[in-house]
């Protein structure tokens, strides 16, 4: 009968699961004990409609969506000139404790939209040149593979392109300041 | 001096660099990739970049990030560490171009070393010694007699087209060496369709001594003695000491002699180790050279009391070797266990987060580690977790001490080789000091040896 509750226990733990209802704080506080202790990574439990999953480590990389491909493909090449002068901008920051930029990232996912994030390491700028207007501002609608920005690494001017077609509903990176891998740029809703 | 060095690298070489330049006053940035985000030498740094996502092809070897790194840090130079792009000859020659201070060697001498036989053909012009072979492919079972009396049994028939240790044949003495060759050519060519044979010395027992050398770029090259670091499974090194047990005062000034002749014929500048063979008479022949700073480089530190790291970024900067060969005395002894996140039975590599994490501590005892409570050792990376190294003032005290340290080190939620070194540092062989590079399959042969590493896994806190 459904109003008879009956207790099972799952095997190999210690935590008892009472069909028909939600796990509790405590229950899945054990959960989360067992599997730090042990190797297990991943978990993914269903019944009834109801689902549990738990995944632990550092997030994948690329967690977010795949990199943009710049219109100039200046990865790979070495630059034949000298040093570069001084490039404007502030020095980076010394960094939090606290998890990088694709946890940061992850945690603006759960707005709306489509965070775009830096494929390389370099100098974020928001126009083709320093007298002409930006790429875009919020509330900009832009289509897929619309520039965005500009990344410049060792003189090359990469331009990043929006994967998805949408608008822009906010800008997450300063004109001008270094960005790294991963960092968040735009983000963009569909 | 540098103002501000990027570390193109991580785990503990990193740190060591880190721990290098704070005390020399220069400012650091940290690169990682995106596995790396919570690693220490990240939050040690004083600024740090993510470059790129986990595969090392992608971050760690990643020199367009690289260097945009270094651009966008305003970093005036880049260490490169060990392994990843220390001995890459390309990468020095980038970094002179964009102006940036590479941390090593100049680039011509990582390229020569970097390529093994012609390692070799400079290192005997620069007069240091081979092991002697065959000039080439032996034409006939006459030219063989005449090439092995020449060079001394016992001696090593090799099929040039052979390899992984098939079409091998040793010979212990004169009369057996002519039907040898017949008998090796003809297997040759049924195995290898190649019955080509060449001829080297045959060490039995070989011990690897490396001699650590420094060198400024106004031509001074001081030599800071050898290690010994034949406790190797498959050329992974395992356990290394200074001084070595099998090298007399004597064998250490000749050694040492005609390793800084050779560097000051070559132009040598920075760091870099000469790895030698060592045969059971005390002989000593080149097999390489690593043009880096080295994993096992703490225990030289500790005997001679001269800081490498320190050392190595000074003599990039320009500035004059601080010491002579005169000034440099050997005291004590020391002893490294590379600790690495590996099954102490099967090595087989074993990530994971670290749930309970205490080092050892006391006297003479010092931990070079990435490693920390809740720490996860990543997959994609070696598996070093941290290096032991002990110091003391005999070699006797020096294994009690690593055993003490060893028992001491409680690393839980992974698998380590603690119980390994444990094990290996009971051993005749090791406490005698007379071992070679065949020790660790020889412990694992042995029913004394294995018994021991059974226990000190049940032992491992």
């Amino acid at each position: 009968m459904a109003d008879k509750k009956k207790k099972s226990v799952v095997a190999g733990s210690s935590v008892e699961v009472t069909p028909g209802t939600s796990f509790d704080l405590d229950a899945l506080k054990q959960i989360v004990e067992l599997l730090e202790a042990s190797e297990v990574t991943s978990l993914d439990w269903r019944r009834n409609g109801e689902r549990l999953s738990i995944r632990r480590g550092p997030p994948p990389a690329n967690v977010m969506q795949p990199m943009s491909m710049p219109l100039s493909a200046g990865v790979q090449v070495m630059p034949a000139a000298p040093a570069p002068a001084a490039a404007p901008g502030p020095a980076l920051t010394p960094r939090p404790s606290a998890p990088r930029p694709t946890a940061a990232a992850e945690a603006r996912e759960e707005k709306k939209g489509h965070v775009i994030t830096s494929p390389f390491v370099g100098t974020f700028y928001r126009s083709p040149s320093p007298d002409q207007a930006a790429y875009v501002e919020v509330g900009s609608p832009v289509k897929k593979g619309a520039v965005l920005c500009i990344i410049e690494a060792m003189k090359l001017m990469n331009e990043i392109e929006s994967e998805v077609a949408g608008k822009v509903t906010e800008v997450l990176a300063q004109n001008g300041q270094p960005v790294e891998f991963g960092q968040a740029l735009f983000r963009v809703e569909p | 001096m540098f103002k501000k060095v990027l570390i193109a690298n991580r785990g503990e070489i990193a740190l060591r660099i880190i721990r290098a330049c704070r005390e020399l006053g220069i400012a650091t940035v940290a690169v990682h990739s995106t596995a790396d985000a919570n690693s220490l030498h990240v939050r040690f740094a004083d600024e740090a970049v993510c470059i790129g996502p986990p595969p090392s092809k992608d971050s760690y070897l990643n020199v367009p990030a690289l260097l945009s790194a270094a651009e966008i840090t305003r970093a005036d130079a880049i260490h490169p560490g060990y392994g990843f792009l220390s001995e890459n000859a390309e990468f020095a020659e980038v970094c002179a171009k964009c102006s940036i201070g590479f941390i090593g060697p100049k680039p011509d001498v990582i390229r020569l070393m970097g390529n093994k036989v012609r390692a070799k053909e400079a290192a005997r012009e620069a007069g240091l010694p081979l092991l002697p072979g065959s000039p080439g492919v032996l034409k006939s079972a006459d030219e063989a007699v005449e090439v092995a009396n020449e060079i001394g049994y016992p001696v090593i028939l090799k099929a040039a087209a052979g390899g992984g240790g098939r079409g091998m044949k040793i010979v212990r003495d004169a009369k057996s060496i002519a039907s040898a060759f017949a008998t090796a050519s003809a297997e040759a060519v049924a195995a290898f369709s190649n019955g080509d044979m060449y001829l080297e010395r045959y060490v039995e027992k070989p011990r690897h001594i490396e001699i650590q050398i420094v060198a400024d770029v106004y031509g001074n090259v001081v030599h800071l003695g050898e290690r010994e670091c034949s406790v190797q499974r498959r050329h992974q090194k395992l356990i290394e000491e200074s001084p070595s047990p099998g090298v007399s005062p004597a064998l250490r000034a000749e050694m040492g002699k005609v390793s800084v002749d050779a560097m000051k014929r070559i132009n040598y500048s920075n760091v870099g180790t000469i790895e030698f063979l060592m045969d059971e008479n005390g002989r000593f022949y080149f097999m390489e050279m690593n043009t880096r700073i080295q994993v096992e480089h703490p225990v030289t530190e500790q005997v001679t009391g001269i800081d490498l790291l320190r050392t190595q970024i000074m003599l990039a900067a320009g500035e004059k070797l601080p010491f002579t060969q005169a000034q440099i005395v050997m005291k004590g002894a020391s002893i490294e266990c590379r600790v690495n996140a590996e099954d102490p039975i099967t090595f087989a590599p074993w990530p994971g987060k670290i749930t309970a994490y205490s080092a050892p501590g006391g006297l003479g005892v010092r931990v070079d580690s990435l490693a920390y409570e809740n720490y996860v050792v990543q997959p994609h990376y070696d598996s070093l977790v941290a290096k032991l190294i002990v110091t003391a003032e005999d070699r006797p005290t020096a294994i009690r001490r690593m055993k003490r340290a060893l028992a001491e080190y409680v690393v839980q939620g992974i698998r380590t080789n603690i119980p390994f070194h444990r094990a290996a540092l009971d051993q005749e062989a090791f406490v005698q000091g007379v071992y070679d590079t065949r020790f660790v399959e020889q412990m694992q042969a042995s029913e004394a040896g294995t018994a021991r590493l059974k226990r000190a896994i049940e032992e491992s806190p």
